[in-house]
């Protein structure tokens, strides 16, 4: 059974670097170089958020010794999924913050 | 010193029947699939396409995902760095399966073992120089836990390798008469080491291959299941230490009781953690190239077949490629022994089987 669990932070920079341009077709390299996140930790965000739809793979082909690559971009679900995401870590974000200053 | 030769003579029949069929199984890729100008072929893109072979093949896709990445980065920093975090993951990613449970059970018998042999030198006061061999166990295990837990992520090795470690296992328990002190101090009937240092690992290799259906999935049988046994015996090992510390039958050696239980933990950990494990995976790799030969059956099933095609791409702006590039597929390369005339492959073997018989003779005569 797939367990669906709050996505951690760097889930998170993942899906908002690819919404960004949700068009546009990204490499795994330059997207971990983007958000900061070592190749060990972007291929598992990666892997899962595929297993979820929530994004699409594509395969560049290899240009003469060039290997083809392997491309990424939000899915519709995707797209939705990071538009109830931002709101719902906005609101969490504030109510944090109004605690913090009613504990001040 | 029977021992040597016997294991020469599996390493030589292994490697001859290996390089043999690393030339057989690069010929029998099919043309439109050989990487003419593949990627480059350093350490960290040959380190990435062994890690990625352990991912399971519903993942597979990934793995050629990462082999594609890595083979547009520049700079041989990048290149490792971006190499050893894909093959933590590439290690670690699920699903595991049956390999999970392997695994934990793998790391239980060594944090068991560890911990037990910690006891024993708490208990018995053996002195601050035991914390050297506290670090030599911790690295014997670890190194052990590691090994198997990438075994066990290899298809089809897990139940048969964990089956035959187990059988391994039992029989070497049972050569002691399940008895501690026979146990820690090796006392074994006459047939038990032909059993133990020959048909047992033969018999694993035999059957890993024939159920793998090729020589390295009997290597890698064996191998798992030398790790297994010797993690699982040298638990009980260790336990038998425990218990009995320096007793046993009455000797006049006139060593004191520190020492002795010193020595049997040493012993424990050399022929248990090391020599069963080698013995094992030795012989049995031998028995696997032997069977796979006489089977005519491939050296490396894996790497002659494509992974899958199991995925379906949504693109749009680029072709979809399944699985575009086999970069298991080794290039034809004759190196090492494969590079031999087949005559000084045959005498390599020969001499180690005449060794071993010589060796075996003059053994016989001493005795």
């Amino acid at each position: 059974m797939q367990r669906n669990r709050p996505p951690s932070a760097q889930t998170i920079n993942v899906l908002r670097a690819l919404s960004a341009d949700p068009v546009q077709w990204r490499y795994g390299y330059d997207l971990a170089t983007e958000v900061h996140l070592k190749s060990g930790s972007l291929y598992p965000i990666l892997v899962r958020l595929a297993d979820r739809d929530l994004l699409e793979t594509s395969w560049e082909p290899g240009q003469g010794s060039r290997p083809p690559r392997h491309l990424y971009r939000l899915s519709a679900a995707g797209r939705d999924y990071v538009a109830t995401l931002a709101p719902a870590r906005a609101g969490k974000t504030a109510a944090h913050r109004r605690s913090r200053l009613s504990e001040a | 010193v029977l021992l040597i030769p016997i294991m020469l003579l599996g390493i030589a029949i292994a490697m001859v029947r290996r390089s043999s069929n690393t030339v057989l199984s690069s010929n029998t890729v099919p043309s439109s699939n050989t990487v003419v100008e593949g990627p480059r072929t350093d350490a960290p893109m040959r380190l990435l396409r062994w890690a990625t072979g352990l991912l399971s093949a519903q993942r597979s896709e990934w793995g050629q995902a990462m082999l594609g990445e890595l083979g547009s980065i520049e700079g041989r920093g990048r290149r490792w760095r971006f190499t050893i975090g894909c093959v933590g993951a590439a290690l670690l990613l699920p699903p595991w399966e049956r390999a999970g449970a392997g695994v934990l059970a793998m790391f239980a018998l060594a944090m068991g073992g560890l911990g037990l042999y910690a006891s024993v030198i708490v208990r018995y006061g053996l002195g601050s120089k035991s914390l050297v061999g506290v670090a030599i166990v911790s690295i014997f295990l670890l190194s052990s836990a590691l090994a198997a837990l990438v075994l066990l992520r290899r298809p089809g090795i897990a139940v048969p390798g964990l089956l035959g470690g187990l059988f391994a296992a039992l029989v070497w328990l049972a050569a002691s008469g399940f008895t501690f002190f026979n146990l820690i101090d090796r006392v074994w009937p006459a047939w038990a080491l032909p059993v133990l240092l020959i048909a047992v690992p033969a018999v694993i290799g035999v059957l890993g291959t024939l159920r793998g259906g090729s020589a390295a999935a009997g290597r890698r049988t064996a191998r798992l299941a030398g790790i297994s046994a010797g993690l699982g015996v040298y638990l009980y090992g260790t336990l038998a230490v425990a218990v009995l510390g320096a007793g046993g039958p009455p000797d006049d050696s006139g060593f004191s009781a520190n020492y002795k239980i010193d020595d049997r933990l040493g012993n424990n950990l050399i022929f248990y953690l090391a020599f069963l494990p080698l013995v094992t995976a030795t012989i049995g790799w031998s028995a696997a190239a032997i069977t796979a030969r006489i089977r005519h059956l491939p050296d490396d099933a894996d790497a002659t077949h494509l992974p899958a095609t199991s995925y379906v791409s949504t693109a749009t702006a680029y072709v979809s490629l399944p699985m575009p590039m086999p970069y298991n597929a080794e290039p034809t390369v004759r190196g090492g022994v494969a590079a031999w005339p087949r005559s000084a492959r045959v005498g390599l073997v020969s001499v180690a089987v005449a060794g071993m018989f010589a060796l075996a003779f003059t053994t016989g005569l001493r005795g």
